[in-house]
């Protein structure tokens, strides 16, 4: 590239977050709660422990869907015009072929089908191989088998195969989010035939919120998190004020605050890091839940697959304040410390009303972001950009023509970050142009840009406009980035 | 790092999905099965999930037929030619083992096989084996199934040992022609001689024309063309080249000091002329399948590098007097022509630049089916380009995603080894540049690219440009 750039806008030394790259293997997975619990010398809690988190979290959070059987045919839905033409379905099931979860419809009335994934699972692993997706027409259907669960996505998006896979993956990582991965072995192993759903009751939302999300946010695409701009003063004092309110409590982990699906501070235990993915789910499932908004607090057990898969941390959540809809999320190993989380969460409340940090927090959430033409790049539509070692990520407001074409773009962002990060062949830079769109994507080693341009722009002023762009970025990355990493 | 595996072929097998079987009797429905080792139980296995496939991806109601299965270690592609026969092909994906000597983790490579590619391979099996046989239907409908399951024995097993599948790439999906341009008047005396062979023996319907690896004319239909060329370049004419080089293209009546000297031959039918009392072997083929399948005599004759094909109409008794006559009007003639255009050629062709670096590049037009390649240094499939693989693995990358671009797009991406390749796709055309210089930048590149498609491409419009 011309312009050789030596800044890396939203750069720091050190992250909150586990740097990712999105297509990386999913297996990995850390056992970092016996860690926290042994530096401590708290005895950990037994399987007993489990089954009760297991009723708590229904009580707790989950408003309970009531499964309404009807008794309709089995293969009625293959007849169904609109189910046919939804554009992403996704089917969970146990690798017996017990049905446990459909996106759309009520999975009971098409047992049959399931039975037929499961048979094209097992049949292919019979051969010591393994399926990973069917193509025909315009429809991709991918296979995730993850020891105890298969899923399936039959898809018309055009997303390619890895994107649909990652998506998968996220939804056996919500599953295991709730009942903690080696619960979930242990079902299994125990009684094979074991219809999941009753442990599952509520958890569809979770997991339908979470599809629409993935779909339509660039976080899960670029694995990265957007936070709320602020300016870096009142972003330390407020993690000023949780680390303060945290101090005398023992094993608290992380505290997350954050607003409308962005950070806002993410305070972490020394040596801990959280990874995006992890944080994803958190996102969701504050989103998800409107139980949180009514309900002072919440006391929730909340499995992080990345982070420890074999067991729950355990989330204080709530809302800062009426007149401040920042949801403050403390998350520790300890199950006993709802009542010393919700003196510290006062205190926190306090501390930023004290400092005016509640009301920067509102302004900030209620003013819009500038779009590319009001903050002067006229040719620039849209863009994402990612800072690789904070794994954080910003994007302008959404401006004509995508503003009622949000689909559109993100499937330019979509491809575009396939064909940068193809396993085999990554490419370091993209510059794409259609009848509709131009898009550059240019990977290096400190950060990621995604700008999508008018189409008949010159490769020239391309080049410059995104030069532009970046030293803009970087002028603004105190205010749009948050690039300490505090400790407890 | 290890070396990396090749692409192997698994099997390869053809079912008939309409064929009512019993319980136990499933074997019946597969009409072509390779490897022959494979157990009757293997092979109807298979066919019972490609069926299985089919019935499960069919509920959904996909756009267009099903295509392809992705699995951790092979690809399956599925081709329907007519309805109910399925060909089905299943590649070995390329691996590599990773790690030390304790460890070593086997990684298999799935982008490096592309379902654009084999589908191709598929789509030209069929292809192949109609342009001798005729439909798949047809045979079993004047035939008996039996008649077909022993045609198909004969026909792929000797097939399948042609395919190099290694060495397949983004050529076998444009399965193209390369064209030779030419001046007028050389066109022209090949437009007289047609002409005058046409009018002289309405016997024959139709005649191509081809001088080395390039065609000049074909009167037959584009998609007849394409099969017919893939036929000649790939099979016919490499065979009989290695004839000529032990036995030499000498002057055939050097007697007469006034005549200009007749290189001529028949490569189909009798191959000595002078001492033929049969016609030899003549190939019958079936042209015209989707609309009006019709047999024809498939004559090819040869003098130099000029390669002629007749197409007789496959309903006449064909006699040694007439391949004599055949051969008294051509020879002369032809070896004159050819002598012409292999002057004009070497007059007015540059042979592409053998510097390493140097941008490469290929091009294709749908409408004509026409390609060039200065990539591939032959026509052959020998795997022998002139630049890295991988360049061509991405030209795959771009031509199996072009439908994003919509009719007319350009895409332009940077490798990890700072390669550049340019991909360009305006209505039916498309273009890809491989330019192997470093510390280029983005502007450098795109102004070679607009470059090379002033001189190589004069006058062939790019949106946008």
């Amino acid at each position: 590239m011309a312009t050789n750039i030596e800044i890396e806008p939203g750069a720091a030394l050190e992250s909150a977050l586990v740097t990712t790259d999105s297509y990386e293997n999913f297996e990995q997975m850390s056992s970092s709660l016996e860690e926290i619990k042994n530096s401590n010398f708290i005895p950990s809690t037994t399987t007993d422990e489990f089954l009760d988190n297991c009723n708590n979290l229904d009580n707790d959070i989950h408003l309970n869907c009531s499964i309404t059987s009807t008794n309709s045919k089995d293969e009625e839905y293959l007849q169904d015009e609109e189910w046919l033409s939804k554009p992403k379905h996704v089917f969970v099931l146990s690798s017996a072929g017990k049905p446990i979860y459909s996106r759309f419809g009520n999975e009971d009335r098409f047992a049959s089908y399931f039975g037929i994934m499961q048979a094209l699972v097992s049949f292919v692993q019979a051969d010591d191989d393994s399926i990973r997706s069917i193509h025909a027409g315009d429809t991709k259907f991918v296979f995730l088998f993850k020891e105890p669960l298969i899923l399936v996505a039959v898809s018309k998006t055009g997303e390619c195969t890895l994107q649909l896979t990652a998506q998968l993956n996220y939804v056996f990582n919500q599953i295991a989010s709730t009942l903690t991965l080696s619960r979930l072995v242990k079902i299994y192993e125990q009684r094979r035939n074991y219809d999941l759903r009753r442990l599952l009751t509520g958890v569809d939302r979770f997991i339908d919120h979470l599809l629409d999300f993935s779909e339509n946010e660039p976080a899960f695409t670029l694995g990265a998190v957007q936070c709320l701009p602020l300016s870096s003063s009142i972003r330390d004092t407020i993690s000023a004020a949780i680390i303060q309110s945290c101090s005398k409590i023992k094993n608290v982990v992380f505290g997350i605050l954050l607003a409308k699906n962005q950070l806002i501070t993410l305070v972490r235990m020394k040596k801990y890091y959280i990874h995006p993915h992890d944080l994803h789910l958190i996102f969701n499932l504050v989103q998800a839940s409107e139980s949180f908004k009514t309900v002072e607090s919440c006391w929730a057990p909340i499995c992080l697959p990345r982070f420890d898969s074999s067991g729950f941390l355990y989330g204080h959540v709530s809302y800062l304040a009426e007149d401040c809809q920042a949801c403050l999320i403390l998350l520790t190993v300890e199950g006993d410390a709802f009542s010393s989380l919700s003196e510290a969460k006062q205190r926190v409340v306090e501390r930023l009303r004290r400092g005016s940090c509640l009301e920067a927090i509102n302004e900030s959430l209620s003013s819009r972001e500038e779009t590319c033409m009001e903050v002067g790049f006229p040719e620039v539509r849209h863009y994402l950009y990612k800072s690789k070692s904070t794994a954080q990520f910003y994007q302008p407001h959404i401006s004509a023509p995508y503003s009622s074409n949000h689909k559109r773009l993100m499937n330019i962002y979509k491809r575009a970050h396939y064909k940068l990060h193809c396993p085999t062949r990554p490419l370091k830079l993209l510059f794409e142009r259609t009848p509709q769109d131009a898009i550059l994507a240019w990977d290096t080693r400190g950060f990621e840009l995604y700008a999508v341009l008018e189409p008949l722009i010159e490769t020239s002023s391309a080049i410059s406009t995104v030069g532009r762009l970046l030293n803009w970025i970087k002028k603004r990355e105190d205010k749009l980035f948050h690039l300490n990493a505090p400790t407890f | 790092m290890m070396a990396k595996s090749e692409i192997e072929l698994k099997n390869f097998f053809i079912f008939s999905s309409s064929y009512e079987s019993k319980e136990g009797e499933e074997y019946n429905k597969v009409l072509y099965y390779y490897p022959p080792t494979d157990d009757i139980n293997t092979q109807v296995n298979n066919v019972g999930l490609v069926e299985a496939i089919i019935k499960f991806t069919g509920n959904f109601k996909p756009s267009g037929p099903l295509n392809s299965l992705h699995t951790l270690k092979k690809r399956q592609l599925y081709f329907e030619p007519e309805p109910n026969y399925w060909m089905v092909i299943t590649i070995n994906l390329p691996f590599i083992n990773k790690g030390s000597n304790e460890s070593t983790v086997v990684e298999y490579i799935e982008e490096d096989v592309h379902d654009t590619i084999y589908k191709a391979v598929l789509k030209q099996a069929y292809a192949m084996y109609r342009l001798f046989s005729g439909t798949y239907t047809s045979t079993e409908r004047e035939y008996s199934i039996t008649a077909l399951r022993n045609k198909f024995e004969h026909f792929y097993t000797a097939y399948l040992k042609t395919l190099n599948l290694s060495n397949c790439d983004i050529l076998n999906v444009f399965s193209g022609i390369h064209f030779l341009p030419l001046d007028k008047q050389n066109f022209l005396n090949v437009q007289c001689f047609i002409n005058a062979l046409e009018c002289n023996y309405p016997i024959i319907e139709y005649v191509s024309f081809l001088f080395n690896d390039s065609l000049i004319w074909s009167g037959i239909e584009p998609d007849d063309t394409q099969i017919i060329y893939q036929y000649l370049i790939s099979t016919l004419l490499p065979a009989n080249i290695e004839t000529e080089l032990q036995g030499g293209s000498i002057p055939r009546n050097p007697s007469s000091p006034f005549a200009s000297l007749h290189y001529g031959r028949f490569i189909t039918g009798p191959t000595n002329l002078k001492t033929a009392h049969t016609i030899g072997k003549v190939p019958k083929i079936f042209l015209n399948n989707e609309a009006n399948p019709s047999v024809y005599y498939f004559i090819v004759y040869r003098a130099l590098n000029a390669t002629i094909c007749l197409f007789v109409n496959g309903g006449v008794d064909l006699t040694v007097e007439l391949f004599k006559e055949l051969d008294a009007f051509m020879g002369q003639r032809l070896s004159s022509i050819a002598s012409d255009i292999g002057e004009y050629c070497t007059r007015s062709i540059i042979p592409p630049s053998s510097s390493d670096t140097s941008p490469r590049f290929i091009y294709f037009n749908k409408l004509n089916l026409a390609y060039k390649s200065t990539i591939h240094l032959d026509n052959r499939q020998s795997g022998n380009v002139s630049c890295g693989k991988e360049l061509v693995q991405i030209m795959a990358d771009m031509n199996s995603r072009k439908e994003s671009l919509s009719f007319a797009g350009e895409t332009i991406v940077k490798t990890m080894n700072d390669y550049w390749v340019v991909g360009k796709v305006s209505n039916l055309r498309e273009f890809y540049v491989a330019l192997q210089h470093k510390n280029a930048s983005l502007i450098d590149i795109s102004d070679e690219v607009k470059k090379i498609c002033d001189t190589e491409l004069k006058g062939i419009f790019f949106h946008p440009m």
